[in-house]
Order: structure tokens, then C-alpha cells, then sequence
């Protein structure tokens, strides 16, 4: 059985949401504490859930991505373990720098809770792995545009890093981006949220997939 | 000060400043003041509606706590439980809409972990006047901002509302809020009864400001040219400390660290000590200077009155203290001793070793005075025996449809439902935009949850407007496969010193619980909000409604729209009535309506349609509600962009009490429409599902003319908010 860490920040909302898909994929998850230090060789992979971080009271993920959990995290990067961050766990990820880009306010100004059709667009080091497959679920956010520049929203494309696309772009994204990932691909983050389609009586279980890590 | 002035400040009448002192045997002094004023307002005693209230039925075998706790609290079975309850924070919106509408948010998710329930729903009901109101637009935006900067925060899914459109609210609005919470199996109920003489009195979570004083009497009054100056009295919320609180206070509930805990909601420090003590039967000492102040500058009587919020009041064991505090802390917040339980039944207030003053609890709660206000007995409205669909001819064809639903008060209300989330928590199965909101709970059961009241019904009659209240949702509910289980409401009325109001209030209240006791779906939580008018310009007397419901599946819900080529539609009567309906008041004809079905007839389909559709095999269903037959038909054809044929005498607009539309697969249709009618529920097939129009007597609209109405609706109405 993998083990999971799941990181909790004060503000964190969807942890316990992760834990359900985390044990729906027989995969056995455990709480990483924001003001803890941990041990990356505990754990086989690590996920950042959605949330309002600190209130997202400064920029949305700022100040979670200076806390101590995410020295530790550096440290798992840096050895290759797989990194997901949903919606907020995103968030964190860029302002680390453990992604590139940033992700703005909606162009229309206002939260929007929709339902979006992604694309994947090219595989991370794990799963889903099929190109150009379409996956149905839910997004919800207020900060949830990817901006980039110009040179390296190239870079990134050239690099095939950009992991998800928006069908219909909902929120004014760069480059119609959902999801992106590092260069070394063990680092993936997304705004909609794959933990809110796990079941038909949600609307869609395409979100499943997402937590059925193909792990070494 | 004068004794008049200081009344007139204090909120407090000649006749109440009379029993204050026979109560103390002395005049009032010092803060005593401030606490009489603000347990004896309105809001807080309930002065005018107690001797309603308490007639109201509200036990059932499956209610574990009814009235007099922060929330009621109902047994599903199977280890579950749910806490829930509706609140206003009308007064404090029309003020400050955005602050107004999250701290009414903040305010009722309070209430429900108080008790050591994990919130899980959030539901609302809004009311707003004409768009072209004096501050409509602006309004409408800072609520829904407000909702969902707050609930979004929180993390507590927002799976349904309500939102009416009058012109006798714009110069108030209406803002309900509901809030669910559920128990697991080992979950502990905390109550708010202070008990064990010696135990600390643990203040918890953000520091006292000036915010909020004196709320709760503001919220008793009427409003004049001068409302702005009110603005000082609204609380500022903190849906980020919210969260931290909520995890912080189930997290010491479960660990067993609380004796009882409340909330410091209206009139914060004062209501809950007095309350938790009253409770108990025990004193408090309590010393006002070790609370945690956001300005040291502030008195003892602003501190008591402050309704800053994301606030606690606990009692712990001395030999608890330290864990619970370690606990508090680890969630970054402030849990501090300020006092102590004493035998004696009596609140002291030190302030720096200064008493300032020692009342038996009971004096200032339960001695409150109760009104027995005038009001006359309730008489129908209508003659309905007057009553003929013959009288009532408003054309039908593609303008008139258009029309009414391109028309705000009919339209789409997705702009506001699409700032909420619907489904943080991983648990929703039906958000806001289909007619009832549902919640799939551990034991792989779920959890309706639907609001009621139609003011247009309310307008008609009183009486007739507050059984609607509660059969219309609870029809809804069963429409789906829902058992209706229990009620909260938020009775939002006039002011109660009008005869007038105080008999509509009686009226709607009786209505409503014959209702209740009809359907046996107790009553057990809820408040009263009087005083919303302006200018002596009452609000359309507004008895909000929230229902749950159970159903033991996932499966066998039926969506709300047309699915599939060829569904045969079937209309399935559960009574006979008829209302004139919304387009009479909108197109200014007499209105009209004829209720005659018993109540115990009525509970018993509502009974015999949850097994039918438990059973299985319809596809979808929608309740027919206002605008009635031409309105739900179109709305079931949005979704899947899937029109129909309807072939029906029932003229389109009436609205009935009570049918609802089902679509089932042809060849289920005949058997299904036989077993309705066996069980005294007369069934019609009025159409077949098809096409990409809508075709009835003179109507054949595209479903892309109806999609269009229906969604630019908003824009239209509110364009600076779209």
C-alpha cells in the first residue's frame, strides 16, 4: 500500500476530501502538519489540497509556501517524489516556485463554481496517461488564472509541461492552462479538483484516475 | 444623562425600566443597563413571538433537541445525526451587505458546530426589492459576495437557496441563512448548560473589538432616513478564524475537554454567560479585563455588548485547562481563563478587582417580559368558492412565454449560485441548480435539504402562504424520494406592535404547524426577526422554511429535466386547489385561490409518492410552482436542450396545490400511471419528450428561444452585475 502525505495549512479545506480519494485508490494517507518538518523517505507521494490558505488574505498560497512542511517538500522534490497540488495546493506550488507561473484573479472578477471538460495535453511521471483524453469535473475558485510570460509560456510549451487544458476557457487562463507541471515532471498542479468527481451520483467519476498513481 | 434619554439610548421602554427595577428591587446602575438592553431586546428575548412559539409542534421520536439549544438536532439512524437551524441577518445586510450577509454566514455555522456537529451545508434564502431600487444592484452584490467570501472560505458547501424579488422589500432585504451539520457515530452533543462549581469560564478564538455593539437592539428596530448611521453596528467577519475555529472547538469536543460551549452570537459576551449560567442553575464569575481586546481602551460595557465575531464561551475542568489551551493554541488562537462557575446563581462582573455588578441570571433571561400583542383571528382572504379558471384568461403564446420568462423574478439564477461552492466536502450529489440540494452522508444515505415560503402565496393569505411554506418544499422533497424529517424556519415579519403584522404572524404560524403536525416534520429550531420596514413600510410577511429529508439511497433520484426522446410525461394531482397565482399580481388581475384538500389527505400522497419514487423507474420530476404548467415544462427543457409536446386542458398558468410533472419511459408509462392512480393520486399523460421545441395550444417556441430568456434574464434586470 503507498503511503500519502496530505500537507494541512491553517485555512486548508479540502484535506479531508483527499483523504476519501486517497483511500477510494487503496492508497493510505496521513496528515502533514504546515509548522512540522517530515521525513520525504516516509512517504511514496505528497499532495497539497485546495482551500484558503492563511485566508488567501495576501496573495492566494504566499504565505503557506514559507512554512516548514514546505522545506520538507523542497527536500522531496529535489529526490524525484510525485507532487500534486489541487486548486489552492496549486497556488502554493507556483508561489514555492515548485511550478512556474502564477495564478491571478478570474478575469471576470468574481469566484465561479462550473463544471469543466479538460484535455490532458502531455503525461506526467504518473497518471492519467492518455493523450488528448477529455476528463469532466468541477472547478471552484476566485484566483484561478494562469499567467505566464511570454518567453516562458514558450519555454513550458517547447518543454511540454503544460499538463491540462480548459475545453472552454473559463476563467481567462494563458494558453487555456488547467494544469501544469515541472520540468522533471514529478510536480503537477491543477485548479478544478479531481477530488469532487469521484463517484457518478457527483456528476462524473473522471476525477478517479487522477489518484491512480502509477508509482515505481 | 436623564432617565429618558438613557431609555431612549438603552432601547428600553417606561414599562420595562418598571419591572427592571421591581425585578432588582433598585434602579438599574452602571452595565446593568447594557445587559438588560440587550437580553431584553427583540432579538434576543423573543418578547412578542414566545407565547406563539411555544405552541409550536416540535417533538418527534426521532428529535434529540428541539428549542432552547443553539440548533435542534435529529437521529437518522445508523449512528448519524444532524444539527441544523435558519437564521436572519436581514437589518445588519441592508446596512453593510457584504459584512452583513458573512457574519449571518459565520453566525449560524456557529450555532451548529457549538454542538459538536461538522457542518456540511449551507443553504439561502434572499429576498431583494425591485432591481431599480435605490442600492438594489449594489445590494444584491454585497450579499452574494458576502455569502461567498464567508461560506466559500469556510469550506461548507452551499447546496441550495432561494431568491425572491418585491417591491415591499426594497427597503429591506431579506438575508436567511441555513446551516447543516452532522454527527458521526462517536461524536459527543455539546450543550451550552454551565455546570461543576469551580471550573474555568475559557473565553476562545478573536480578540473583543468595538464591532457589533449594541447589534442586536439595532436589529429590533425599525429603519428610518438614518440608517447609514447604523453602520458602527454590524460585525466584521473572519471566515479564515471561522475555520480555524470549527476544526479547534470539534477537535476539543471530541477529546472531551468541554464541559458545555456556546457561541457569542447576538450581544456576544453578555447573552452567552447569562445564557450558559440561566442554563445550569449555577453563578459565573467573570472578570471582563483578562478578555483578549483588539483595543485596550474599551469599557467594560463595550465589551460586554461587542458582537465581534468568531468568539466562544467554554467551560473546561481545572485539570483540563492545559490541554485545552495547547489544543487552542496549536490552531493559533487565543483560549484564556476569565472566570470561574460558583454555586451561588448569580453572574458577578469584576473589572480590574472592581465588582461592577452581581444578578441572578434567571432576573435578566427568564423574567424577560413576554407581549401578548393584539391580533385578531385569521379570516380567509378569499371567498373561494368564487374561485373558476373562467374568470382567469391571460393569453398563452411565444411572446407571453418569453415574456414572463425573461422576466428576473422568473429567469436563471445562476449568477448568484455560481459564486457559492457547491461542493467542497466531496459529498454533493444535487447542488443549487437543481430544486432540492442533497448530500451523500457516510452511511451512503442522503440528506435533502430545500427552503419554502413563496411570498407571492404569502401575499394572497396569510394563513394559506404558511401551510405552503411547508407543503410545497416537503413536496419537492418527495418528488425526489425524500422522507421530510424536520423544520427549521426564520419567521421575518413587520413590526409586531401593529395589529395587522402580529395577525398575519399568528396566521402563517398556524398554518404552518398544522402543516408540521400534518406531516409529522416537527418544528425545532429557528428565530423570529420583527421589525423589517421602513419608513413604517412593512416587508411581505416572510415565514422562511427549511426542511430535510431522508432517502435510504443514491439510486432512484430522478433528475429535474427532460432526458430522454420519447419519455412520456405524466401529471400526477395530489389535491384539487388552485391559486390565480404570480402572473395575476404581476399582470395586476384579481387574485384568486381555492384550498380545500385535508392536511392529513395531503401527507398521506406526499407518503404514497416517496415509496412510488423510491420504487424506481421515473426519470425525472419537478413540483409545478409558480407561473405553474408553462413554467416547469420549460425549465425541464434546458438542460439537455430537449423540447416536448404537451397535450392539457389546465390552463398554463394557473398553479395548483399541489402536482407535480414526472417523466418515465414509454413503456413503463401506462403501469406507472395506473399504480398513481391507485393510490388516489389522479394521473394524466399531458405530453411525450422530443423534439427541439416546446409545442402546447398556441405555443411552439425553440428550446434555444427559452435557453435565451431564460439565462439573459439577469443581465437585462442587472447589468451592472453580470
Amino acid at each position: 500500500m503507498k503511503k500519502v502525505g496530505i500537507l494541512r495549512f491553517p485555512g486548508t479545506n479540502c484535506d479531508r476530501d483527499i483523504w476519501k480519494s486517497v483511500e477510494l485508490k487503496n492508497q493510505k494517507p496521513s496528515w502533514l502538519w504546515y509548522q512540522d518538518h517530515f521525513n520525504p523517505k516516509d512517504f511514496d507521494a505528497f499532495v497539497l489540497p485546495g482551500g484558503f490558505s492563511y485566508g488567501d488574505y495576501l496573495r492566494s498560497g504566499a504565505l503557506a509556501a514559507l512554512s516548514p512542511a514546505m522545506e520538507s517538500l523542497r527536500e522531496a522534490n529535489q529526490k524525484g517524489f510525485p507532487i500534486f497540488g489541487i486548486c489552492n495546493g496549486f497556488q502554493i506550488l507556483c508561489e514555492a516556485g515548485l511550478l512556474p507561473g502564477v495564478l491571478m484573479r478570474n478575469k471576470e472578477g468574481r469566484f465561479i463554481d462550473q463544471w469543466v471538460d479538460l484535455k490532458l495535453r502531455n503525461q506526467s511521471l504518473w497518471s492519467p496517461v492518455k493523450i488528448n483524453q477529455v476528463f469532466r469535473m468541477p472547478m471552484a475558485h476566485a484566483d484561478g488564472r494562469f499567467y505566464i510570460q511570454d518567453q516562458d509560456y514558450k519555454k513550458i510549451q517547447d518543454n511540454g509541461q503544460i499538463w491540462l487544458t480548459y475545453e472552454n476557457n473559463p476563467n481567462g487562463s494563458v494558453g487555456d492552462i488547467a494544469g501544469i507541471m515541472n520540468e522533471k515532471r514529478n510536480v503537477v498542479g491543477m485548479m478544478p479538483h479531481p477530488d469532487r468527481a469521484l463517484f457518478d451520483w457527483m456528476g462524473s467519476d473522471d476525477g478517479l484516475e487522477f489518484f491512480d498513481w502509477n508509482l515505481s | 444623562m436623564t432617565l429618558s434619554e438613557k431609555l431612549k439610548l438603552y432601547r428600553i421602554s417606561q414599562s420595562e425600566y418598571a419591572m427592571i427595577t421591581d425585578l432588582l428591587d433598585r434602579e438599574p446602575q452602571g452595565v446593568e443597563w447594557a445587559i438588560f438592553s440587550a437580553l431584553w431586546s427583540e432579538h434576543c428575548s423573543y418578547k412578542s413571538s414566545k407565547v406563539h412559539l411555544k405552541k409550536l409542534y416540535s417533538q418527534s421520536p426521532r428529535v434529540l433537541q428541539s428549542f432552547g439549544e443553539n440548533a435542534g438536532i435529529v437521529d437518522l439512524g445508523e449512528g448519524e445525526k444532524v444539527a441544523f437551524k435558519m437564521e436572519s441577518h436581514n437589518h445588519p445586510s441592508f446596512i453593510e451587505p457584504y459584512q452583513g450577509a458573512a457574519t449571518g454566514v459565520g453566525g449560524i455555522l456557529r450555532d451548529i458546530f457549538t454542538m459538536g456537529a461538522r457542518p456540511i451545508a449551507l443553504a439561502n434564502y434572499l429576498c431583494f426589492g425591485e432591481p431599480t431600487a435605490d442600492r438594489m444592484q449594489e445590494l444584491v452584490d454585497g450579499v452574494v459576495r458576502g455569502i461567498s467570501g464567508y461560506g466559500n472560505c469556510v469550506g461548507v458547501p452551499n447546496i441550495t437557496g432561494q431568491t425572491n424579488f418585491d417591491k415591499s422589500y426594497n427597503g429591506n432585504i431579506l438575508v436567511n441563512a441555513m446551516a447543516v451539520g452532522l454527527f458521526t457515530k462517536d461524536d459527543p452533543i455539546c450543550l451550552s448548560k454551565a455546570k461543576g462549581v469551580g471550573n474555568h469560564v475559557v473565553y476562545v478564538g478573536a480578540k473583543t473589538g468595538r464591532d457589533g455593539v449594541h447589534g442586536a437592539s439595532m436589529a429590533s428596530e425599525s429603519f428610518d432616513e438614518n440608517s447609514e448611521s447604523k453602520r458602527p453596528t454590524v460585525q466584521i467577519g473572519d471566515p479564515f478564524f471561522e475555520k480555524l475555529l470549527i476544526e479547534s472547538c470539534l477537535e476539543v469536543m471530541k477529546k472531551d475537554l468541554v464541559v458545555a460551549i456556546q457561541d457569542m452570537g447576538a450581544a456576544g459576551l453578555t447573552s452567552s454567560s447569562f445564557e450558559m449560567a440561566e442554563k445550569g442553575g449555577v453563578g459565573l464569575t467573570l472578570r471582563l479585563d483578562q478578555v483578549p481586546l483588539r483595543d485596550p481602551s474599551m469599557t467594560p460595557e463595550d465589551i460586554l455588548l461587542s458582537e465581534s465575531q468568531e468568539r466562544m464561551l467554554l467551560v473546561c475542568e481545572p485539570e483540563k485547562l492545559e490541554t485545552l489551551v495547547e489544543v487552542f493554541e496549536r490552531w493559533g488562537l487565543d483560549a484564556v481563563s476569565i472566570g470561574e462557575v460558583i454555586k451561588e446563581p448569580v453572574v458577578k462582573l469584576y473589572f480590574k478587582g472592581e465588582l461592577l455588578t452581581e444578578i441572578d441570571p434567571k432576573l435578566v433571561v427568564d423574567h424577560a417580559p413576554q407581549y401578548k400583542r393584539p391580533y385578531r383571528e385569521w379570516s380567509l382572504k378569499n371567498d373561494s368558492s368564487q374561485f373558476s379558471s373562467e374568470s382567469f384568461k391571460t393569453p398563452f403564446n411565444n411572446k407571453e412565454l418569453i415574456d414572463i420568462l425573461s422576466d428576473y423574478r422568473v429567469g436563471s439564477k445562476e449568477w448568484i449560485y455560481r459564486q457559492y461552492d457547491q461542493r467542497v466536502g466531496s459529498s454533493t450529489m444535487r447542488d443549487c441548480s437543481s430544486p432540492v440540494g442533497a448530500v451523500v452522508l457516510p452511511s451512503n444515505r442522503v440528506l435533502g435539504v430545500v427552503l419554502g415560503c413563496r411570498p407571492h402565496i404569502m401575499r394572497q393569505d396569510a394563513y394559506l402562504g404558511g401551510l405552503d411554506s411547508i407543503f410545497y418544499p416537503a413536496l419537492e422533497l418527495a418528488s425526489k424520494g425524500f422522507e421530510p424529517l424536520a423544520v427549521t424556519d426564520c419567521l421575518n415579519f413587520g413590526n409586531p406592535e401593529k395589529e395587522e403584522v402580529m395577525t398575519e404572524f399568528v396566521a402563517s404560524l398556524s398554518g404552518m404547524n398544522s402543516a408540521c403536525e400534518a406531516l409529522q416534520a416537527p418544528i425545532i429550531s429557528g428565530n423570529v426577526s420583527f421589525y423589517n420596514e421602513t419608513l413604517d413600510q412593512g416587508v411581505t410577511p416572510t415565514p422562511s422554511t427549511g426542511l430535510i429529508g431522508l432517502k435510504e439511497k443514491v439510486e432512484n433520484t430522478p433528475t429535474s429535466d427532460f432526458e430522454n426522446e420519447g419519455d412520456v410525461i405524466l401529471l400526477v394531482n395530489l389535491g384539487s386547489g388552485f391559486s390565480s397565482g404570480y402572473l395575476s399580481e404581476i399582470r395586476g388581475q384579481q387574485s384568486q385561490y381555492i384550498f380545500n384538500e385535508s392536511f392529513s389527505s395531503l401527507a398521506e400522497k406526499f407518503k404514497k409518492m416517496i415509496s412510488l419514487v423510491s420504487s424506481g423507474n421515473i426519470i425525472s420530476s419537478r413540483v409545478v410552482g409558480s407561473f405553474g404548467l408553462s413554467n416547469v415544462l420549460s425549465k425541464m427543457c434546458l438542460k439537455n436542450s430537449i423540447g416536448a409536446k404537451i397535450d392539457c386542458e389546465q390552463d398554463p398558468w394557473l398553479e395548483p396545490f399541489y402536482q407535480v410533472v414526472i417523466t418515465v419511459s414509454s413503456i413503463e408509462a401506462d403501469r406507472l400511471a395506473k399504480e398513481f392512480n391507485q393510490a388516489d393520486m389522479k394521473t394524466l399523460k399531458i405530453g411525450e419528450v422530443g423534439g427541439d421545441t416546446l409545442r402546447w395550444k398556441n405555443l411552439n417556441l425553440p428550446v434555444s428561444s427559452i435557453k435565451e430568456s431564460y439565462v439573459h434574464s439577469w443581465s437585462k434586470s442587472f447589468p451592472q452585475l453580470s
